[in-house]
């Protein structure tokens, strides 16, 4: 279901813009290198790309989520490769853009979501909301 | 008489050319890349399909020998020689490349023993090399 048109200053649109540039490089980068491990990172990272800017309504409903994940995703290849490597100037050049994504990301986020305790608080209350109708509801049933 | 000289001459140029390309065959062949042994002082290592297809290589213990990484991927490869499978000290670490492309490294003489070699882009690309 798609939803309903937003409207997205011109800011918005580079900021996302450049997230899914910064997304694709580094897929296209690891897409590569070969090997399992590599190809799905890359799918993983297209699969990201996608989803940061498709219009579908739980899409944009929990985007908040799609970008802390895609943080991640890009802070644990970070990581991984710091431990394991290897350390040669494609390497250097793909991390440089998943920690250019990372901080772009984190911008997103603070325009959109503002605070992160702030966003914790307003899902969790509103799964408890979810949760008290559902109990309401069944009672009624019952 | 120059009939004579002229078939003294070609047959001195054709004894010329086929032993220069006598010593040029040699030179491009320094090693099987199968056997993967170093009679030569240098050995040839083969990368494929995100493996190699010699994972075991036998040197010479004490002479210090070239290495040729034949890389057949797309993909980059290297050949990174360790102590042992921990890879943590290391003996000699070839240039990471893209191929298809060829790339020589020199490794110092290694004692006797049995060494552990891979790939650092893809650590799953391991070998083993015996010098004795």
């Amino acid at each position: 279901m798609l939803a309903p048109r937003s409207a997205l200053r011109t800011s918005d649109v580079v900021v996302r813009g450049l997230i899914v540039a910064l997304t694709l490089a580094t897929a296209y980068i690891h897409s590569t290198l070969g090997g399992l491990l590599f190809t799905l990172n890359a799918v993983g990272y297209v699969v990201a790309a996608v989803a940061v800017v498709v219009p579908l309504a739980i899409a944009v409903r929990f985007r908040w989520i799609v970008r802390v994940g895609l943080i991640g995703y890009a802070a644990t290849a970070i990581v991984a490769w710091a431990v394991m490597g290897p350390y040669y100037t494609t390497a250097y050049i793909a991390k440089a853009i998943e920690v250019a994504l990372i901080v772009t990301l984190a911008v997103d986020f603070a325009r959109h979501d503002g605070n992160p305790f702030g966003v914790a608080r307003r899902e969790l209350a509103a799964f408890t909301a979810l949760v008290s109708r559902r109990r309401s509801t069944a009672g009624a049933a019952v | 008489m120059k009939r004579l000289t002229l078939v003294l001459g070609l047959l001195s140029l054709a004894a010329l050319l086929a032993a220069c390309s006598g010593a040029t065959a040699a030179d491009a062949t320094p090693t099987p890349a199968s056997s993967g042994g170093a009679s030569s002082g240098s050995v040839v290592v083969v990368a494929k399909d995100i493996a190699f297809t010699t994972p075991q290589i036998t040197v010479p213990a004490g002479k210090a020998f070239e290495l040729t990484l034949d890389n057949q991927d797309g993909a980059p490869h290297n050949v990174a020689i360790y102590t042992d499978a921990s890879a943590s000290t290391k003996v000699s670490v070839g240039e990471i490349f893209s191929g298809p492309g060829q790339k020589t490294q020199s490794v110092p003489a290694l004692t006797a023993g049995t060494y552990f070699f891979r790939c650092d882009v893809h650590q799953n690309m391991t070998g083993t090399i015996v010098a004795e």
